[in-house]
């Protein structure tokens, strides 16, 4: 009974996690509720309207997206196909972020379009600054390519 | 035209001029605020990531610079102010330092007898008769300045209130400062959003990164030069080294100044031309140690600005606000410089110029 009590009072104590929705992108899911406070700092929320360009190719790369609601379509050489679509939670330009300063390909809102977007350097140095959540977040970025490599490489199986 | 976007955007206009209007008052003060935030910004940052709540380690940061403050003033206020009292009383007691006395100091009566040669030689020249006048009108203007202390004492206090008031501003730029920048950010457009993050990030690495880089460098500087001219057997050497560090901001001129200041110090107090030279080389190796240890490992490079621009600029500076514009216009300009050097190559590359 006495268990009982303080299981109760337990859940009344309980604050919600206000930054858990970042854990819905596979990078940050291993994060703790701190670490997700530190990173939510240097996350933007942006909208898009449907037809409206996000990037273009050749552009600067500054920001990655991660995609709240809506879809975008990207055409670029990073892609076998050459096109494809980033959906609900997944995310944008984290391919490039590791490759060169200019975006590979072009991207645009087919619907309307919400998403949370951070600069690449503030997570470089959110990743430099705490090594721990580096690692854990570093360690979501390679589960992020492996199965970016194996999607890719299903059709030519 | 849509008449009703046209008078909100006019509303708007008249609202933000207004505001200006209404806040010039302060805009000093902030401006000061958010330098002191850059300087601390760091230091907070390593608390908050260490599990404080950033209001905590903002206090925690005062409370620490609050303590180095009342220790330095235990350990080094006092020479200060009984050097800086030292150089006052001599300036200001009228009969102490008149024309003659200076002439008098065995430097200066070296120069003084070449003078009077002069005047043999050269029919009708009367220097020396004017160079004692003119020594006697400079010993009478700072022998006024008590008096246009106690003149203008608002003005002084509304200086220590405006001081005052910059950690209780830096306080919340400190705390709040992802919700400001998260604000500032929502202003731009989804054309501009980019380009608008480059610009804080270069933002925060230049300011911050500069003005770090400076205090440390004032600091140590100040240090160098007071222990070096102890060394040597400078008088006043403390207010002197601090002199020196505060005008090293300024590139290439300012350490002349420390040099000068130095020099002087030793010929008004009476001391050997031998001295003079040591204080000098000593000035000279703290700016060696600086130039070549100090500057690169802080700031990771130097100004890259051309010596005719920085002098330039620092006339520019003096003529436009004194002293202390001397001091602050060359970290402006390089610090404007620079950002519109990066709006300008991220507008061609983001193609929207």
């Amino acid at each position: 009974m006495f268990e009982l009590h303080i299981a109760w009072l337990k859940t009344l104590l309980h604050k919600s996690d206000k930054f858990a929705y970042l854990k819905r992108y596979s990078i940050f899911k291993e994060l703790s509720s701190f670490e997700l406070y530190l990173l939510n700092n240097y996350f933007h929320a942006r909208s898009f309207k449907a037809g409206e360009m996000l990037f273009d190719k050749n552009y600067p790369l500054e920001v990655i997206y991660f995609v709240e609601k809506g879809e975008i379509s990207v055409t670029g050489n990073a892609h076998p196909s050459g096109h494809s679509t980033v959906k609900k939670h997944q995310i944008l330009g984290l391919l490039d972020m590791f490759h060169e300063n200019i975006r590979s390909s072009s991207a645009i809102a087919l619907g309307d379009l919400e998403t949370i977007a951070i600069s690449r350097h503030d997570l470089t140095d959110v990743i430099r600054q705490n090594p721990r959540m580096g690692i854990k977040i570093l360690t979501g970025i390679c589960h992020f390519y492996s199965n970016y490599i194996f999607t890719i490489c299903k059709p030519v199986e | 035209m849509n008449w009703t976007k046209l008078i909100f955007y006019l509303f708007l206009l008249a609202v933000i001029v207004m505001g200006v209007f209404f806040y010039r008052w302060v805009f000093a003060n902030m401006l000061l605020a958010v330098v002191f935030s850059y300087i601390l910004d760091p230091f907070v940052s390593w608390f908050e990531r260490r599990r404080f709540p950033r209001w905590f380690s903002v206090l925690a940061v005062y409370v620490i610079i609050g303590g180095v403050i009342a220790w330095f003033t235990m350990r080094f206020i006092p020479d200060l102010v009984q050097q800086g009292n030292y150089l006052f009383s001599m300036f200001t007691s009228g009969e102490k330092i008149s024309g003659q006395y200076i002439v008098n100091l065995p430097f200066f009566n070296g120069v003084f007898r070449f003078i009077q040669d002069l005047d043999t030689k050269i029919p009708n020249l009367d220097l020396a008769p004017r160079v004692l006048v003119f020594l006697d009108n400079t010993n009478t203007f700072l022998a006024a300045i008590p008096k246009l202390l106690i003149d203008n004492y608002q003005n002084i206090l509304s200086t220590i209130s405006l001081i005052a008031t910059i950690p209780l501003l830096s306080f919340f730029l400190l705390k709040d400062k992802y919700k400001l920048r998260k604000a500032a950010l929502e202003f731009s457009t989804n054309r501009y959003f980019e380009v608008c993050m480059i610009l804080l990030r270069k933002i925060d690495a230049t300011v911050g990164t500069y003005l770090r880089a400076m205090l440390f460098e004032v600091i140590v500087v100040g240090v160098m030069a007071s222990t070096a001219l102890t060394f040597v057997g400078v008088p006043n050497p403390v207010l002197i080294g601090a002199t020196a560090g505060v005008a090293n901001i300024i590139p290439y001129f300012g350490p002349f100044m420390g040099g000068a200041l130095a020099a002087l110090s030793v010929l008004i107090s009476g001391g050997s031309v031998a001295t003079v030279i040591y204080a000098i080389i000593a000035m000279y190796l703290v700016q060696v140690l600086d130039n070549n240890i100090i500057y690169p490992l802080v700031v990771g490079g130097t100004i890259s600005m051309h010596p005719l621009i920085v002098l330039c600029t620092v006339i520019a500076g003096g003529w436009y606000g004194g002293i202390i514009w001397m001091l602050v216009s060359v970290p402006l300009v390089y610090i404007v410089y620079s950002l519109t050097r990066v709006l300008y190559i991220n507008l061609k590359d983001f193609e929207i110029i």
